[in-house]
């Protein structure tokens, strides 16, 4: 079974089945529109970058990448720090009543509902507040989703580090909020940092709650905006398949840098 | 799963003034946020599922009167039934196919780590892209499989026109993007296992088949029912690539209980109607995943 023949077939056959359809993608966002439906060439012949130019001058891609990049930085960051605090609490403290087992469970359960279940509530709320195609509105609702997988992740994360390293520490004076900062947090990093990832490429890629909690260029992210070119007739192939090289390139490219701790946060929880 | 059976050490609550209150300023900001912007929306939901709207605002008090009409609406039992089939033939062909592949893998071998790297790209790709692309794929005009057909002297695929074939497409779409994350938890899941019952075996001149049945495969029980409630959780909710893909069609071929739900909300705009199938995917989902948990733990007890 794992001779060198059965291998190379195997990788062979897998990389095709990955990778061709993305050459297809990146290929037809290189050819005009008439050479993509008249001529159904298989690699561009008279390549050109018309599709992706006209993205940012016609449009307003520009505006999209910008919201995405704000929204992912803002709900990213408040949702460690927050989670990263809230984390700590949980792992480290005695809690009174039912909070101390039953925090944890209960942002699990929040997070294994499905987020279409409070679409239609938060969408009422961002409406009443006055949140509908803002940066708030998205940073606000993507953060709380994030926080409750953050919680989760480094909870574990922070009971893996022996209590007497912050012990010692408060010895020397540090105070208990000083022991957490300067002790407990730089050794959980390579756990913050799989779980910012994780986060990262969670709110980046998100589209229900942008489709329906944005409408213009000021607020709609990358997906969002994206999806404004799939038409229901006449479908403009050329711009939707740059769309689509431009919208995942940030985070393919981002996954491909950090991959070691994404895979390890990818696969936590289910190997432990 | 956190705690594997050692209790580890915890701070008491002790002195007075700020040592005391610092757990609970610790957990304050992050339980605010989730409590105002996701506790008080699924609350909100509840209430909101037992009123009848028009035109975005309360008409009237209906109590159960949508839950129950739920059940006799076609549409939503139809939608119901092609989630059903979507996820039972997507996770199943994703399971099948990541094991195989991570089994394949469990040997260190040159191209290892280049494959891995790429198996990375497709889950992480922005959804409504991989829909893109695999509109690009089927597309009767522009797509990969015509323009393949057509070099070959063959005419043009169609593949989105068709129920059947528009369905199959959406499990092939999915089972692309997800069969890599099996792969990712199976292989660390194999690569974990202890080392001397799989010596021991071979020793006793075991075959390749007698070990995967007798050791591999029950020992990674528990990892691969892990990995397979997790991806049937997330593709109960799939919404995305449906959006971009078919949008539910042709006719309701594809169209997905969240499909059916944003329709019923924001294109029908009964608000009520909508928020009572939600709740009820919610406990559907959540049912699914603590009988799953219940199984598993009696799995491990025995």
């Amino acid at each position: 079974m794992n001779s060198p023949l059965a291998r190379i077939g195997v990788m062979s056959a897998v990389l095709a089945v990955v990778l061709l359809p993305i050459y297809w993608l990146v290929s037809t966002s290189l050819k005009s529109n008439r050479e993509i439906t008249q001529e159904g060439t298989l690699y561009p012949h008279v390549p050109t970058l018309d599709n992706y130019i006209r993205l940012f001058t016609e449009k307003q891609f520009g505006a999209y990448l910008t919201n995405s990049l704000v929204v992912t930085f803002f709900s990213v960051v408040i949702a460690l720090v927050a989670g990263a605090m809230g984390a700590y609490a949980i792992a480290r403290f005695r809690l009174p009543f039912v909070m101390e087992r039953k925090v944890g469970l209960f942002l699990l359960t929040l997070r294994i509902v499905p987020p279409v279940v409070i679409l239609i509530p938060v969408y009422l709320l961002m409406l009443k507040l006055g949140l509908l195609d803002s940066w708030l509105g998205l940073i606000a609702t993507y953060t709380a989703f994030n926080i409750t997988f953050c919680v989760w992740m480094m909870e574990s994360f922070f009971r893996e580090i022996p209590v007497d390293l912050e012990e010692a520490a408060m010895v020397d004076g540090d105070s208990r909020f000083g022991a957490f900062r300067r002790i407990t947090l730089p050794l959980a990093a390579p756990g913050l940092a799989a779980t910012a990832i994780f986060a990262v490429l969670v709110t980046f890629n998100e589209f229900l709650f942008a489709l329906a909690l944005t409408a213009t260029p000021r607020a709609m992210t990358m997906p969002r905006g994206t999806a404004t070119l799939i038409g229901r007739i006449d479908t403009d192939w050329a711009s939707m398949s740059a769309a689509g090289v431009i919208g995942a390139l940030p985070i393919v490219f981002f996954a491909l840098l950090v991959q070691r701790h994404l895979v390890r946060g990818l696969t936590m929880g289910a190997v432990k | 799963m956190a705690n594997g059976g050692t209790q580890r050490r915890k701070y008491r609550l002790q002195g007075a003034g700020l040592d005391l209150a610092l757990p609970y300023l610790m957990l304050a900001p992050g339980l605010l946020i989730v409590l105002g912007v996701l506790v008080y929306p699924l609350w909100d939901g509840l209430r909101a599922s037992t009123k009848a709207y028009r035109y975005g605002s309360v008409v009237a008090d209906v109590g159960m009167q949508n839950y129950i009409q739920l059940w006799s609406d076609p549409q939503f039992l139809n939608a119901l039934w092609v989630t059903v089939k979507f996820v039972a033939l997507s996770v199943t062909f994703e399971a099948i196919l990541g094991f195989a592949l991570a089994l394949f893998c469990l040997r260190e071998f040159r191209g290892i780590r280049l494959l891995r790297t790429i198996l990375i790209i497709p889950m992480v790709i922005t959804p409504v892209v991989v829909a893109i692309v695999f509109r690009l794929i089927y597309a009767s005009d522009a797509g990969m499989l015509t323009a393949i057909s057509e070099w070959m002297g063959a005419g043009q695929v169609q593949i989105l026109g068709s129920p059947v074939k528009a369905f199959i497409g959406l499990v092939v779409l999915d089972v692309w993007e997800w069969t890599p994350l099996m792969f990712l938890i199976l292989l660390a899941g194999l690569q974990s296992l202890p080392h001397e019952p799989f010596e021991a075996a071979r020793v006793d001149g075991a075959g390749n088949w007698r070990v995967f049945a007798d050791l591999t495969f029950p020992m990674m029980r528990p990892v691969l029912a892990i990995a397979i409630v997790l991806r049937t959780i997330d593709a109960f909710g799939t919404f995305d690539q449906v959006f971009v893909l078919t949008r539910g069609g042709p006719g309701e071929a594809t169209r997905l209980v969240s499909i059916y739900g944003y329709d019923t909300a924001f294109k029908f705009q009964q608000t009520g109607y909508a928020a009572a199938l939600f709740v009820t995917i919610g406990l559907v989902v959540l049912a699914l995943a603590f009988s799953a948990v219940r199984l598993l733990r009696r799995v491990d007890a025995s």
